[in-house]
């Protein structure tokens, strides 16, 4: 229409202008309607798999390591329910008042035992290389879905914060997978490695049947994660090297432990492969999970916008650094998780009198302390 | 327990990771001078204290119908009303919106409607124990419409009776505590400064704020924070974790050779134990936040959940005084502080604090309030903070205070002092409505019935051993070298693997 034209042709051209631009319009109404259910059902399709990891349910989960074997007792073992009230280190009564059930105050030497927990395993990480953080414990609700999570499904685990669109954290993956959101990094910055402090909500939904008491499953506790981002090509090795650092961590504090490598039915939609900890805890007879070390590959980052720009050897492109970007990969570990730590401490270590003795690496971090002595009544 | 040296983390393993250069020895402290100082940042001292309690919103309260309270306070309505006086020259030197008339009058009332009630009841069983014996048709049809009558009237009265008794409870409940005498009335310009330590530091070289250095020695992360949580909130990375640990450590040390059990807490509680300890979860401006769902709010302060630990208990006398030191997290909404443009670590959402808690006897609040200021200062003083300390006045205590401490640090790169820490007695405030009581011990001679003496209600305090937001705001500005690094206290280094310098990183 933009040449010199008969008014009859203008018009003619004006009336298919017309129906082109209503047909456009209804379609591009379309396609954003598709787009978005597309949308919303891809992002249900989980991350693929390691073609190791064992498919099925949790029976078919495999051991890779074993270390240690369970203590043995020439005496009758207790639970660190028992054991902690007799040292006076724990109160769920007070707290079943004040807050509810599944909520306690740790007091005394488990107060030191904490901090010399969270102390001790810090150095351990920063030795290895990773920058310590401490995290927001409010967040976004979207940063919660981009990292994998649910915060408004039934029987969430996320506590949600009224009259807003922020969540409290059930681990520090969200707000460390956050930190980096919708950036370009440069390939010179990674692996970036995080071992970030903070404490943990969750609401359990969906747990209280579940009749064990004490600090195996509680609302709030304190963790110290590993979180990883790297290129594609390193996610599996550095899958390896974190749970090889969980290992050493618990191997030094003497526990004996088995490493699972988790079953497909039992990923999370996030991880391309996950290994558990499960660590032998007498009192309760059985074996409980004190970490979980998970590679996410790009699952997270393509919904966090994470990527990186790999470096252009300088021949091939005169465009300086434009080459195209791609998706890092993540990974998250526990390092250090209180109250599954402190059970098994207590329990593995529990003396004939009720005492606990503290395992050699700690002592430095709790002022030297030897043994937590069951208190005169 | 026996008394733990917290030496937190040993020197192995700082020096791996941070790469500082080797500290010279000829840093010492910077020199002091006296130095015009602008006004002490006040907005919002109430961030550290227990907030004013709002009167109620009884917002429909036209027909006197009170919302059924879910706990009662327990109020001396006759010593209110013997000292009515006295009641209310605090009410008004404190600016509160309590309503001392509208209580004496509800109080009357209630008493008697309470003696028409007792007196009805005195008929009625009158009326019953006639009917016991033997009677003529008409006289026992006579007593049964006289009973009739009366439990109507009964009924009716009682009905009255909780009415009046809720609608009195929500208006006692917003009377403030009273006053300690000493205490300056007016506003925060009347607050007296009871102590001076230190001088202000001199720079021979322009002075960064905590936000300028904390950005180049890469320390913290606000943009981060705001993408993924919003304003005023942060990362603390590198060698500030380590700062962080390490106040805390040291701080948890000192306090435990004070005898102070130490304790962590939970951080989300019931809504009524947020009011029972004298804040207002639902109010406008409320600086609370409440999980959706529930009745459960996040913590701002560890005094919440440790008053609540001996809620609805009577404790022997023996076991007081109850000393805590109590580590948590603490969330404020910071509601109304929207406009104040300080940036960085003044005031955040979220920070770790460790808090020191006292439950005694009556008599020994004053002396233990003293206690709990004497060693603020002293943990100041031995980080080396030139600060102040302020007896509060009336118009900026809390509704629970009975008198409150304030110490206020020179911040140089703010270029003014700032709260750091609050230390307030409220008597029989908390106790009153977290049902605190204890037993006094019985001199075996004039009391048979062994430990049934009546009991009494404790009295609370509670202060801060340190925040750490501000602590490390004090200790980056006031520590900061030509070059941006930091010098570390001495006291801490121990408690951080014997770090004894942040220095800025190379880009």
């Amino acid at each position: 229409m933009k040449g010199k034209l008969e008014p009859s042709e203008r018009q003619k051209l004006i009336e298919e202008g017309k129906n082109l631009k209503e047909g456009l319009v209804t379609l591009e109404e379309d396609l954003v309607k598709l787009t978005d259910e597309l949308q919303q059902e891809a992002q249900c399709i989980p991350n693929m798999t390691h073609p190791d990891v064992p498919v099925g349910g949790e029976d078919c989960s495999i051991i890779r390591k074993t270390v240690g074997n369970p203590s043995v007792f020439n005496f009758p073992v207790k639970d660190h329910f028992q054991l902690g009230k007799a040292l006076d280190i724990f109160d769920f009564d007070a707290a079943a008042e004040v807050s509810g059930s599944k909520f306690y105050y740790l007091k005394n030497e488990a107060v030191m035992l904490e901090m010399g927990l969270i102390n001790w395993t810090l150095s351990e990480v920063i030795k290895r290389g990773f920058t310590p953080l401490t995290t927001p414990e409010i967040v976004r609700s979207s940063v919660v879905e981009k990292c994998g999570f649910q915060p408004r499904g039934a029987n969430t685990q996320v506590y949600s914060i009224e009259g807003t669109d922020q969540c409290l954290i059930g681990t520090a993956e969200i707000p460390v997978g956050g930190i980096h959101m919708d950036s370009i990094l440069s390939e010179s910055l990674l692996p970036l490695k995080y071992a970030a402090f903070s404490h943990c909500f969750r609401t359990e939904a969906g747990a209280a049947g579940t009749a064990t008491r004490g600090l195996y499953r509680v609302h709030q506790f304190s963790k110290l994660e590993m979180f990883i981002f790297c290129q594609p090509e390193e996610s599996d090795s550095y899958h390896e090297e974190l749970i090889r650092i969980e290992e050493d961590l618990y191997s030094s504090l003497g526990l004996h432990f088995k490493t699972v490598d988790m079953a497909t039915e039992d990923l999370g939609a996030p991880a391309y492969r996950k290994f558990d900890v499960e660590a032998w805890m007498p009192g309760l007879g059985r074996y409980g999970e004190i970490s979980s070390a998970s590679n996410c590959t790009d699952y997270q980052s393509r919904r966090l916008g994470i990527r990186y720009r790999p470096s252009q050897p300088s021949s091939t492109n005169t465009k300086k650094g434009k080459g195209p970007t791609r998706f890092v990969h993540t990974l998250n570990a526990t390092a250090c998780a209180i109250p599954r730590m402190i059970i098994c401490l207590l329990e593995n270590y529990q003396q004939e009198d009720g005492s606990v003795i503290i395992p050699e690496p700690l002592r430095p971090f709790m002022g030297g302390l030897e043994r937590i002595s069951p208190k005169c009544s | 327990m026996q008394t733990v040296k917290l030496a937190a983390i040993p020197a192995a393993f700082s020096s791996s990771c941070f790469m500082f250069r080797p500290v010279t020895k000829t840093l010492g402290l910077i020199s002091r001078r006296n130095h015009s100082q602008k006004p002490p940042f006040r907005l919002l001292a109430r961030a550290f204290s227990a907030p004013a309690l709002q009167t109620i919103d009884t917002t429909d309260n036209k027909g006197g119908v009170a919302v059924k309270p879910q706990w009662k306070a327990a109020i001396d309505f006759k010593w209110i009303r013997d000292n009515k006086e006295a009641v209310s020259a605090n009410i008004r030197n404190r600016n509160s919106n309590a309503n001392l008339e509208l209580v004496l009058e509800l109080y009357e009332k209630m008493l008697n409607v309470q003696k028409e009630v007792d007196r009805l009841r005195e008929e009625r069983n009158a009326v019953a124990n006639k009917m016991k014996g033997k009677l003529e048709p008409s006289e026992r049809q006579k007593l049964i419409e006289e009973g009739k009558n009366l439990k109507e009237g009964l009924v009716t009265l009682e009905e009255d009776l909780v009415k009046l008794t809720d609608e009195l409870q929500q208006e006692a409940q917003c009377i403030p505590n009273m006053t300690h005498p000493d205490v300056p009335v007016g506003g925060e310009d009347c607050s007296i400064i009871r102590k001076t330590v230190g001088n202000p530091s001199v720079f021979n070289f322009p002075v960064k704020d905590h936000f300028q250095l904390g950005k180049a020695l890469d320390i913290f992360d606000f943009d981060a924070a705001a993408e993924v949580s919003g304003s005023k909130f942060y990362y603390l990375k590198n060698e500030a974790v380590m700062l962080e640990m390490g106040l805390i450590n040291w701080t948890l040390s000192e306090v435990i050779k004070r005898g102070f059990t130490p304790l962590t807490t939970p951080e989300i509680v019931r809504s009524s134990v947020v009011e029972k300890c004298g804040f207002q979860p639902r109010g406008a401006n409320t600086q609370v936040y409440s999980i959706e769902g529930t009745d459960q709010c996040l913590i701002g302060t560890a005094e919440i959940p440790v008053g609540g630990i001996h809620m609805d208990s009577i404790l022997s006398e023996s076991l007081l005084p109850l000393k805590y030191a109590a580590f948590s997290h603490c969330f404020r909404t910071e509601a109304g502080a929207a406009g104040t443009a300080t940036r960085g670590l003044y005031r955040v959402h979220q920070f770790s604090k460790l808090e020191m808690f006292i439950f005694c006897q009556p008599e020994e609040s004053d002396s233990y309030h003293e206690e709990l200021i004497r060693i603020e200062e002293d943990l100041y003083s031995s980080l080396g903070l030139h600060f102040k300390t302020v007896d509060m006045a009336t118009e900026d205590l809390g509704a629970p205070a009975y008198r409150k401490f304030d110490v206020e640090a020179w911040m140089p790169g703010l270029g003014r002092y700032g709260e750091i820490s609050s230390a307030s007695n409220c008597t029989d405030y908390q106790s009153r409505r977290l049902g605190i009581r204890y037993r006094p011990s019985q001199p075996s001679s004039t009391n048979t019935k062994k430990g049934k003496g009546p009991t009494r209600f404790v009295h609370t305090l509670n202060a801060t051993a340190c925040a750490i937001p501000r602590m490390i705001i004090c200790l980056l500005e006031n520590y900061q070298q030509e070059d941006g690094s930091v010098i570390i206290p001495e006291p801490l280094r121990p408690f951080m693997g014997g770090l004894e310098r942040i220095s800025p990183k190379c880009s």
